[in-house]
């Protein structure tokens, strides 16, 4: 760990969401035109707050001072962009609203939604939506985000300036009827796909990816703490979250190597974060709807409810893989049955229908194929056929992780022939 | 106890790709040594002046000069102040060195005030 990340871990991210709930709430005040500009302003109420409270101490409501501070830039940047013409209009009324806290949060809550929702408009080009989505409304840095992406900053620059581009056209109103549930498969879809590149083995640095997780979490909260988006399919996704954060430190092993679910120790998983996600699990429950998030969510409860890795339900878990597959083919959740498939009805089955699939190119290059076929040949004693399995995965890994794992089971593989 | 002028020299600097979160990290680790410093009663305040304007006032009579400086491009200037109470320079350095100023590339000056009473 380096040291930036030790003091990045000793903090509560307060800053990180205040930015976000400032730029929500300014572009709700100067509109979404104006985002860069807000944006801006966010900032250079941040670093004024930097340059001031080491001397003066923080303010009593930080809160207050920062949002008084980047409305002020806000207008200073509009008069000096010569579009001043109702900037008199715009000297609205925060201390007003700021003394009334309990209308503020609200009103904080459905900024922070509209924005959620317009961060994650289908017409925001779909790889740049979670990027927008985490510097906007997650407070993120450029530099975070390319960090949690392994990307370049000018690359994450750009997307980000092409996509406010398309941010600035948009309506900001809330969704409403039919509208809504559209809107939001595409919301909670940002959110999975956030949370899932937090979640997934990668080098780099493991905090700010754990971030991603986190933010995908407290995204999924907001939305669960207004009546409209307050949603059976909400409550999945919070308790899919949950009962894969609950796991989330034992992925790996003290030297950051990664750890499968069957090596994990089951006495480090979160307690409370498993029973958080039951909450919602039920809560789920509530709808007539049943989304991917929903079975997702049981087959994530049914390992974490598991005592231990033998006797989890694998029957369970196969249909809930069967239902999903059948909804919409995916290799990974394939390849996530066939280990469900090989524990319950053993390797041989398992291979059986690997070979099956082994037709499918959209298959055999992906290197996860591979590392489940070796995997149960490694388990029925093929250890010259499994070595070979895992040597093609190899070939198809550029994840660094994800390659010591492979090579650390070609080592042992060997060692046993 | 006399009390000591610490003045915080700095390097202008562009922060606009800092990070919320670095900056609260900042602003964490400065309010850690003032609070320590205040628990232990040897705070005596601290002031931030402003980095806009300034003046710098010369001549006397009819040869006053006020001219603006120091400006955001000069080299170094005074981000800002702290009073301390210590019981010499020794110890001055010493709650200074704890200083995360100085871990962020400024430096500090260290004056006694003369007591005048």
């Amino acid at each position: 760990m380096s040291a930036e990340d030790q003091v990045r871990d000793s903090i509560d991210h307060l800053f990180r969401h205040r930015a976000g709930q400032m730029v929500s709430v300014l572009v709700r005040k100067f509109g979404v035109t104006n985002i860069e500009l807000i944006e801006d302003a966010v900032q250079d109420a941040m670093i004024s707050a930097m340059k001031t409270w080491p001397y003066s101490g923080p303010p009593i409501n930080q809160t207050a001072w920062l949002i008084q501070t980047a409305k002020n830039r806000a207008i200073d940047h509009l008069r000096r962009s010569a579009k001043s013409e109702s900037i008199d209009g715009y000297d609205f009324e925060i201390r007003k609203e700021l003394r009334d806290e309990t209308r503020f949060e609200s009103e904080l809550t459905e900024d922070q939604i509209r924005m959620i929702f317009a961060c994650c408009n289908p017409s925001i080009p779909a790889d740049s939506r979670v990027a927008l989505t985490l510097k906007i409304v997650g407070g993120f840095s450029v530099g975070e985000i390319a960090r949690a992406y392994l990307a370049k900053d000018d690359a994450i620059a750009k997307m980000l300036t092409r996509a406010k581009q398309k941010l600035r056209t948009l309506d900001l109103e809330f969704p409403a009827g039919a509208e809504l549930n559209e809107r939001l498969d595409s919301v909670l879809r940002v959110l999975y796909l956030m949370f899932n590149e937090g979640y997934s083995a990668s080098e780099g640095s493991d905090l700010i990816r754990r971030d991603l997780c986190e933010e995908a979490v407290r995204l999924t909260r907001i939305l669960l703490g207004h009546p409209l988006t307050s949603l059976p399919a909400v409550h999945a996704l919070a308790a899919l979250f949950m009962f894969q954060s609950a796991r989330f430190a034992t992925r790996t092993d003290a030297a950051g190597d990664l750890l499968l679910l069957a090596d994990q120790d089951r006495s480090q998983w979160d307690r409370g974060m498993l029973a958080g996600g039951l909450d919602h699990f039920r809560m789920a429950a509530s709808g007539s709807e049943l989304t991917d998030y929903h079975i997702e969510a049981e087959i994530a409860s049914l390992h974490a409810l598991a005592p231990d890795y033998c006797s989890t339900n694998w029957e369970r878990i196969i249909a809930g893989y069967d239902t999903l597959l059948a909804r919409r083919f995916s290799p990974v959740v394939a390849l996530n049955r066939l280990v469900a498939v090989g524990e319950f009805r053993g390797g041989e089955a398992a291979l059986v229908e690997l070979s099956a699939l082994a037709s499918n190119y959209m298959m055999t290059s992906f290197n996860l194929f591979h590392v489940t076929r070796a995997h149960f040949l490694a388990k029925l004693g093929r250890y010259g056929e499994s070595i070979a399995s895992y040597a093609r995965a190899a070939e198809l890994t550029k994840n660094d992780a994800v390659l010591r794992f492979i090579r650390r089971k070609i080592e042992m593989l060997e060692s046993y022939e | 106890m006399p009390n000591y002028l610490l003045l915080l020299h700095e390097k202008p600097s562009d922060f606009s790709g800092l990070s919320p979160d670095a900056i609260q990290a900042v602003i964490a680790e400065y309010v850690a040594w003032s609070q320590k410093l205040a628990v232990q009663g040897k705070l005596i305040g601290g002031q931030k002046l402003r980095d806009e304007g300034g003046k710098h006032l010369n001549g006397f009579g009819s040869e006053f000069r006020a001219t603006d400086g120091p400006f955001a491009e000069a080299k170094e200037v005074i981000g800002g102040i702290f009073t301390i109470d210590a019981a010499g320079y020794d110890e001055a350095v010493e709650i200074s060195k704890d200083c995360p100023h100085l871990k962020y590339g400024g430096w500090i000056e260290i004056r006694e005030v003369e007591p005048t009473h």
